[in-house]
């Protein structure tokens, strides 16, 4: 048994916030998965010690487009340890499996080796031996000839072209065009962003155990069940028999929700050998092994009058995408709902070019789309010389300018006041290179981000135990978020029960099911289940306290009990009070169990096998009479050393509204985490192609700049959220994703205040400050 | 090709002391994780450039992954599993807690071993110098504020 499973112990050393108990929902309670984290007892998904295991080392094509001629494995066969060497003639044959919408595939096999070479780093062999030295040492030994043909190395590739528009994407309203045309104020810009990578800090890796039809597979996930259901579709076994575990996720940041390639070759050695294989892709091979972000290019106009009052937006977007696989980066989608205005017009294409198919990283579309329109009204406010922030309250949408809803909540205008009042906003003097300390040019910025509300169904197990504890099972995850933590508050709060008598079961596929882990999603959707299922649980302990002719209550003829602190009390006081073990005891049931599902109640066993295992039922965010977002704003101040062009981020106050916090311990550490990444794209991330070989050249941790623990400065949050009804179960809205976007252009914008130069062209490095 | 010859290795981890049958290419990270089990400490780039297989060997913190088993012979390792003494966190660890200076928790052992010797080598001053000394150990999950938190708390507790 490999599930994580630990005692809330850790309640006392918590900080109390806001008049909520510390392990209550709302409560600063400390991780409860952190003692495990901190003394190195938490086992990770492939650090599993299982007997006869085998190991697996990916080799992967060296040019970006062409064929494999040929595979020569005879010196690797030949190898000491060697196994197996699997090729696309050797391995064996797979069905192509429904993508994470469901959709039902093409009746042909899938091969997660590739005979046809459309990127480079693409999986064309894999090599299995005894030991991981003995493996890694005989896949240098495979020796793989090409036909090379020329790629398409990136966006700016001649041969790239147009791309293909996405219809999808297109966004208008009013007569942008002309309102454009005759706007007395006009700005126009382009605004481009790179590669970027997740780089989580554990590599993609699985162990995949077979025993007869079944399949166990390890692997670090942000979702179990989507992830099982294609494992099962490759394999042609039922869903039931196919189980993943993943107990802890060292980070995913979007790109661990998926089953990959690298995963279906190991699942394939491991029945080919009949053993279990580990198979963990190098650094280098988690730059090709999945997509990251896909590089984007926008053009933004404005036209306005000379107050500054937007009148019209045309936006137009690229991002780039592989040539068979289709990533849409949405680059419209913070364009079209930031500001109001009467008049808009947004499309976009996507090009394909020789890479990896792009994925999701942290605010997929959001975050590129700030960027734009975020640098792009600051271009405004100094073309009509008005205060930055003066501009975005001037253009404030008081309602979803595309959907024309209401706001759930939008809290933007209270996160400005309370942001600029922390910041010192005020004292900022408006002319670029007019603050500066030393040698050193101090540039103010600031930009608003926001996140839309994904909204899903979960589904959850309470069990209320003989001793008085309470269990939570759920095939959900906690990658970071904090997911055991707020999943044990709710069951505690809800209960009745405290803190240290709550047991969290995650991340094993055998658990009552959950949808992704993705988009700022789980904690609202999951927090959600248990609270109906602990309610479910309460109620029944409460019935069978009041009419069980052996319980001690069972004379009081009371309507409703009480129970806090694991103890049942009648509501005045009067009558027995016991323990809830006591009362189990005293009726005679060893547990009370509950299943508690969000699903309309008439839901189908089949509505939810698609709900928990592809993305097709999720609820769109402006579904009923409201638009629901996340929303933020951050202040940066920016140090450029004149000399040298060199920016470093000195301070960020960031105040956000994520709605009700269900643990604003774990939120802030999640908005800072998002604030430092983006601190990492404004100034260091870049996935660098070699034009020759159309390669990634930074395929590492040394050459891919990741921010740093001396790249970060202080950084101050501030919550302005408040309970959003339409949103969750329990009021909160996203946190992972939101913080993360509207730093770049805050970070640029400051740039600009600091040096009179607009870096439309990320990460802004000192080659063009200087 | 001829078979790799296995040499033996004595490594003490931990204050226990473990004989192993290795091929002289065995990284100290793959044999903790991988012969003895010991899978607290973690493989995040195979190339020294993350830090998250930071160990001690003789009381300074050292990257696993880029030193060989048998290198380690006869010296004192320490892992992120040796740190609590009988059942008591080490202030860094309590102060890794209280400070939520981990999210996913993949890079922590590696930042607590670093920490550690961090304050040891009389290297947390102040605030900056807490953050160049600990810039060897990358943190995804954007943790940094609060591990400077933690090792400036941790840094006073040890002081005291």
């Amino acid at each position: 048994m490999t599930v994580h499973n630990i005692r809330v112990g850790e309640t006392k050393r918590g900080d109390a916030a806001d008049g909520a108990l510390v392990e209550a929902v709302g409560g600063r309670l400390s991780r409860v998965d952190g003692p495990a984290k901190i003394t190195g007892a938490a086992r990770y998904a492939v650090e599993q010690q299982l007997e006869g295991l085998a190991y697996a080392v990916l080799v992967e094509s060296t040019i970006a487009s062409g064929k494999v001629r040929a595979i020569d494995s005879k010196a690797a066969e030949a190898a000491p340890g060697v196994l197996e060497v699997l090729t696309p003639d050797t391995i064996i044959s797979l069905r192509t499996a429904a993508d994470w919408f469901g959709t039902p595939p093409p009746d042909k096999p899938y091969c997660p080796l590739a005979r046809d070479i459309t990127f480079s780093g693409q999986h064309v062999a894999a090599v299995v031996a005894e030991t991981f030295e003995q493996a890694v040492a005989a896949a240098a030994m495979v020796k793989v000839s090409y036909g090379e043909t020329p790629a398409i190395v990136d966006l700016s590739d001649g041969k790239a072209g147009d791309g293909i528009p996405i219809d999808a994407m297109t966004k208008e309203w009013g007569d942008a065009a002309a309102a454009f045309a005759s706007a007395p104020v006009r700005i126009c810009a382009a605004y481009n962003t790179p590669r970027e990578y997740q780089a989580p800090m554990e590599p993609h890796g699985l162990i995949a155990h077979w025993e007869g039809d079944h399949l166990t597979v390890w692997e670090p996930s942000q979702w179990l069940d989507g992830m099982a259901r294609t494992y099962a579709e490759w394999f042609g076994v039922p869903f039931e028999n196919v189980r993943l575990v993943s107990p802890y996720v060292g980070g995913g940041f979007g790109s661990k929700a998926l089953a990959l390639g690298h995963g279906a070759i190991a699942a394939s050695a491991a029945k080919m050998l009949g053993r279990p294989v580990r198979l963990v892709m190098t650094r280098a091979q988690t730059f090709t092994g999945y997509g990251g972000r896909a590089a984007t290019r926008q053009t933004v106009t404005i036209g306005a009058d000379h107050d500054g009052k937007i009148q019209s937006i045309v936006h137009r977007g690229v991002n780039e995408t592989s040539i068979e696989g289709m990533w849409v980066e949405p680059l419209g989608s913070v364009t079209s709902i930031m500001y109001a205005t009467p008049n808009f017009s947004s499309k976009q294409n996507v090009v394909r070019v020789n890479s990896v198919v792009p994925g999701a990283m942290r605010a997929p579309g959001e975050n590129p789309s700030a960027f734009g329109i975020e640098s792009a009204i600051d271009e405004l406010a100094y073309e009509v010389g008005i205060d930055p922030l003066e501009i975005r309250l001037r253009n404030y949408a008081e309602q979803d300018p595309h959907a024309k809803k209401a706001w759930s909540t939008r809290q933007l205008r209270e996160a400005f006041a309370a942001g600029a009042e922390r910041f010192g906003w005020a004292r900022r003097t408006p002319e670029p290179r007019s603050m500066r300390d030393g040698n050193h040019l101090i540039g103010w910025g600031v930009a608003a981000g926001t996140y839309p509300v994904r909204r899903a169904y979960g589904e959850a197990i309470v069990r209320i135990l003989a001793d008085g504890s309470v269990e939570v099972e759920s095939s959900s995850i906690d990658m970071g978020q904090g997911t055991y933590t707020i999943l044990a508050q709710t069951a505690a709060e809800t209960v009745g029960v405290s803190g240290d008598d709550v047991v969290v079961k995650l991340g094993d596929s055998r658990f009552p099911r959950a949808g992704v882990s993705g988009g700022s999603r789980l904690a609202g959707v999951m927090t959600g289940a248990v609270y109906k299922a602990a309610t479910s649980a309460l109620d029944q302990l409460i019935g069978l306290a009041i009419s069980d002719p052996r319980s001690p209550f069972h004379a009081l003829q009371a309507n409703t009990l009480v129970v806090a602190k694991g103890r049942i009390t009648a509501p005045r006081g009067d009558g027995p009070d016991v323990s809830i073990a006591e009362l189990l005891k005293s009726v005679g049931r060893v547990h009370i169990e509950a299943t508690g599902d969000t699903m309309p109640a008439n839901s189908s066993a089949e509505d939810r096998y698609k709900n928990y295992t592809t993305i097709a039922m999720a609820l769109p965010h402006t579904e009923g009479d409201y638009s629901r977002h996340s929303w933020c704003a951050h202040f940066v101040e920016v140090r450029v050393d004149e000399d040298f062009g060199t920016v470093r981020v000195s301070r960020v106050v960031s105040a956000l509204d994520s709605g009700r916090l269900y643990n604003p311990k774990l939120a802030e550490s999640q908005w800072k985490g998002g604030i430092i990444m983006g601190i990492g794209q404004a100034l260091l991330e870049e996935g660098i192609v070699d034009r020759r070989h159309g390669r990634i050249v930074n395929n590492n941790l040394a050459d891919y700049l990741v921010p740093t623990n001396a790249d970060i400065p202080d950084i101050e949050t501030i919550s302005v959220g408040i309970p959003d009804p339409h949103s969750s179960v329990l009021g909160g809205k996203g946190v992972g994703e939101l913080a993360i976007v509207g730093i770049a252009p805050a970070i640029a914008n400051a740039v600009f205040h600091a040096t009179g130069k607009r870096i439309r062209d990320l990460p802004i490095t000192l080659e063009k400050l200087i | 090709m001829t078979k790799m010859t296995k040499i033996p290795v004595h490594l003490d981890i931990n204050g226990h002391h473990h004989d192993l049958q290795l091929e002289p290419r065995v990284t100290l990270l793959d044999a903790l994780r991988d012969r003895l089990g010991l899978t607290g400490t973690k493989k995040g780039c195979d190339h020294g450039q993350c830090g998250a297989c930071t160990v001690h060997v003789d009381g300074e913190r050292v990257l696993a992954c880029l030193t060989l088993a048998a290198q380690a012979e006869g010296r004192t390792i320490t892992t992120i599993e040796g740190l609590a003494r009988e059942g008591e966190l080490h202030p860094v660890q309590a102060a890794f807690l209280k400070q939520d200076a981990f999210q996913c928790g993949y890079c922590t052992p590696g930042q607590i071993m670093s920490a550690v010797a961090c304050i040891r080598e009389g290297h947390a001053g102040s605030d900056d110098e807490i953050r160049e000394y600990m810039a060897g150990n990358l943190c995804r999950c954007g943790a940094y504020p609060h591990i400077v938190a933690a090792v400036r708390q941790a840094a006073l507790e040890v002081a005291s």
